[in-house]
């Protein structure tokens, strides 16, 4: 317990530390107008350069079967980017974060954008693939959860950025409705879908951020529909994962894996709600069916309500809000069992616009293919802030 | 005349006239978004604090009735062995990592649900000519899954085949801590006591790598006390053998691939062999030595007089309630009762029951004697279903009597001569044990 005391004192030291960067932070433009895809802020400006980035860290009381997890100290999520204007048609962006759901640094843009119109943008390089709105935006302190939901850490696998180009797009597509597209060729999932995926297909194994394994491009794209603070979206990855040859000599067919997701937010009596659901069909090899699944789903809901705004009257941009998210994976929907569900809720205090504290809950319930269930379950302390 | 609730309304008196104004001021103050939501924080904090820490964060199940608790009296460095076992048993392997190239399934967890019994979906299939372990076409066993590059196997024409539910991995180290002459002491071969039972051991020639310091393991004859016919003698041979058979995955004791043999072009997965470290495979195998049975039901008046029945129907002349240890390293196995309902000898059931298939010394229509501890929390993990016998056909513990032939006829002829109570009753006593 006193080393849990030592630990909450740690997390009060930097989320204090962190505060004052947040107001300068928070009183800077941002950058990146066009891009619908940037929207962090910044703390640090050198002629057309930003920089700056966002840390998180987690305190928490785990519980498996009523076993406690010792791993109750821990990083959430550092990130830290460079974004640079080189011209006024030319951005260069460089982002990279650590990130707890995938246990590894993920590059998530080292990529040029070239504005061919006003609102339209052909880009190249590693960027974060369309799939999905959670996998454009997942700032840690943009967030009211501790943890992001099971369909985007287990399905999508967030964060999910490939090498590639493509072309974005923001149109008007009514008096108070815009039309974003995004489509790109990007090289795809690998064949760690199913050869680094222990227990069978696991979509974010096989996310390959650097580089092609297989010569042949996916196809990502991304459809939405913004209008007066409500958004819907479409997306969707397809492309061949597998090799098909090793040493020249054929070993395999191609197998494609697509992905489809669909994401939504709007606000109802107060409440602000955003859902994100995804499909993936993988063409499994003949070898393994049965026991790698060729159809996953998931799907999350989450509602969150400003509760306090501002905490007193004279503390000036803090806020409380509280939310509660329900969410599930299905790995393989040809057995019962090998499934996830979780509860969520948190309380957060936004000491800053740019700074969370959240206290959060959740309770999960896990399936193996047996379908013998283990109960998960954890009190967790974050704080995020931008720095 | 007025309604009773009605009249004790009127007469109650009311509210002070300051009550009346704080209750004013409360619900005005409640009207305002502020104090409403305010007020749903504390009722929030306040129904945690009630529902209490230990409900919101998961309780510890009754380690009673699991399969993967470990045996009382452990010292702290056994723990740490059971533990490191209890994480790899779990392990499920990926290609990378030396899955294959042809195998059954990806982790020892996978067959063993909760380390007790499979499913069917889980079978494995034995297969031989005769005594040929048939080897040239990818006996014994069929492995029905591939990596990608690889051929899984498929069963030849004319082959004997025998399935095999995985067994419950629970209780093993006391099985092997068991005394040969307390299981011989149960032999009776040529049926000396005319009961119709001549129950007699399997004695098995113990893998090369298998060496004389392990239980079961050395040159000659050692009787053989694993597998659906005893045809093991070495929980280290049963390890060693699961991991290279089931799960494809090579180690210092079987360093070669297990490929298809009739495959077009040979195959082998991209980790680099042996697979496994002889650490990983003595962890696994302590964490199974550890592994304690469930405990049994409790008594009641059904029981009881199931028990009864049990032996005078001569059940218990083939399911020995209790069999003793010797000296074990683990000292909490060693030298103490096992209450396991078998006297892990072979006994003929009937044509119903035989695979035809002989597997060491035992013949075709042979199988151990099944022990029944842990039957009481079987379908806990097995999504409330039960499969019983060597092929998972029995549904229930009454079907799998019925299913019994051969030596056990007499048996068999008493329990269905039983009224209907009795029946349940002997049947309630083996699923609570």
């Amino acid at each position: 317990m006193r080393a849990r005391a030592f630990g909450a004192a740690v997390l009060a030291a930097l989320l204090a530390a962190g505060a004052p960067s947040c107001v300068l932070g928070a009183a800077l433009p941002r950058p990146g107008a066009t891009e619908p895809s940037l929207t962090s802020p910044y703390h640090g400006t050198l002629e057309g350069l930003a920089f700056g980035g966002h840390g998180e860290l987690r305190f928490a009381e785990d519980r498996e079967a009523g076993v406690s997890n010792p791993d109750w100290f821990s990083v959430g999520r550092v990130n830290g980017f460079v974004f640079a204007r080189v011209s006024p048609r030319i951005d260069l962006g460089l982002a990279g974060s650590w990130d707890r759901a995938v246990d590894h640094f993920v590059m998530e843009r080292m990529e040029a954008a070239f504005r061919v119109r006003r609102f339209t943008q052909a880009h190249a390089g590693i960027f974060l693939v369309p799939l999905g709105s959670t996998n454009l935006d997942h700032d840690a302190p943009g967030y009211d959860f501790a943890e992001r939901s099971l369909v985007a850490t287990q399905l999508i696998g967030v964060p999910h950025a490939q090498l590639g180009a493509g072309v974005r797009n923001l149109a008007r597509a009514g008096p108070a409705s815009q039309l974003l597209w995004e489509v790109d060729l990007v090289t795809g999932y690998d064949d760690g879908i199913i050869t680094e995926s222990p227990g069978g297909t696991r979509i974010p194994s096989g996310r390959n951020n650097y580089g092609d394994k297989n010569g042949m491009p996916a196809v990502a794209w991304r459809v939405a529909v913004r209008s007066r603070g409500k958004e819907l979206g479409l997306a969707a990855q397809s492309g061949q994962y597998n090799r098909t040859q090793e040493g020249g000599v054929r070993v395999d067919d191609p197998r494609w894996a697509h992905v489809l997701v669909a994401d939504g937010r709007t606000a109802w009596a107060g409440f602000r709600l955003f859902s994100e659901a995804a499909y993936a069909s993988i063409d499994v090899p003949p070898g393994l069916r049965d026991l790698f699944a060729q159809h996953q789903w998931g799907a999350s809901v989450e509602a969150v309500r400003t509760l306090l705004d501002p905490l007193f009257g004279g503390w000036r941009g803090s806020a409380v809000t509280a939310g509660i998210r329900a969410d599930a994976v299905d790995f393989d929907r040809s057995v019962q069992g090998d499934s996830r569900m979780r509860l969520s809720a948190s309380l957060n205090l936004h000491s800053r616009p740019l700074a969370v504290t959240r206290f959060g809950w959740y309770y999960e319930i896990r399936r193996d293919r047996f379908n013998n269930s283990t109960p998960l379950a954890g009190l967790t302390l974050t704080a995020a802030t931008y720095f | 005349m007025p309604h009773p609730q009605k009249r004790n309304e009127d007469e109650a008196a009311p509210p002070p006239r300051e009550v009346r104004r704080a209750v004013r001021t409360a619900v005005a103050s409640c009207r305002s978004a502020r104090w409403r939501n305010a007020a749903i924080v504390a009722i929030c904090v306040l129904a945690m604090h009630g529902l209490g820490c230990e409900k919101l964060l998961t309780t510890k199940p009754d380690p009673g009735g699991r399969f993967d608790t470990p045996l009382p009296g452990l010292g702290n460095g056994e723990l740490g062995d059971f533990q490191a076992g209890h994480t790899q048993f779990r392990k499920a392997f990926s290609i990378a990592q030396g899955l294959g190239p042809i195998f059954n399934n990806v982790s020892c967890a996978s067959c063993h649900s909760g380390d007790g019994r499979g499913r069917p979906e889980n079978i494995l299939t034995r297969f031989s000519r005769g005594t040929d372990l048939a080897m040239d076409v990818g006996g014994p066993q069929i492995q029905s899954r591939a990596i990608p590059g690889a051929e899984p196997e498929r069963l030849p024409a004319g082959a004997d085949v025998s399935y095999r539910m995985p067994p419950p991995v629970f209780g093993v180290g006391l099985i092997e801590a068991i005394t040969d002459s307390s299981i011989l002491a149960h032999e009776d071969p040529s049926d000396a006591n005319a009961d119709g039972i001549s129950g007699r051991a399997n004695m098995v020639t113990p893998a090369p790598y298998v060496p004389a310091t392990e239980p079961g393991g050395g040159a000659g004859p050692r009787v053989g006390r694993f597998g659906r016919k005893a045809q093991v003698s070495s929980l280290l041979q049963q390890t060693v053998e699961a991991y290279h058979q089931d799960i494809g995955m090579t180690s210092s004791y079987r360093p070669t691939e297990n490929s298809n043999p009739l495959a077009a072009h040979p195959a082998s997965d991209p980790a680099q062999d042996p697979e496994l470290s002889d650490r990983e495979v003595e962890v696994v195998m302590q964490y199974m030595r550890m592994l304690a049975p469930p405990e049994p039901g409790a008594a009641s008046a059904s029981r009881t007089r199931g028990a009864t029945l049990f032996s005078s129907t001569q059940c218990s002349r083939c399911h020995v309630p209790t069999l003793h240890t010797g000296t074990h390293e683990i000292e909490t196995l060693a030298n103490r009762d096992v209450t396991l309902y078998s006297d892990l000898l072979l006994h003929d059931l009937g044509d119903a029951l035989a695979d035809n298939r002989p597997d060491g010394s035992a013949d075709g229509r042979e199988w151990r004697t099944a022990p029944l501890w842990g039957l009481r929390v079987a379908r806990e993990f097995l999504n409330g279903q039960l499969f019983l016998l060597h092929d998972g056909r029995a549904r229930s513990v009454d079907q799998a009597i019925r299913l019994h032939g051969g030596e056990a006829t007499a048996a068999h002829d008493a329990y269905l001569a039983m009224p209907a109570s009795d029946q349940a009753a002997l049947v309630d006593f083996v699923e609570s044990r």
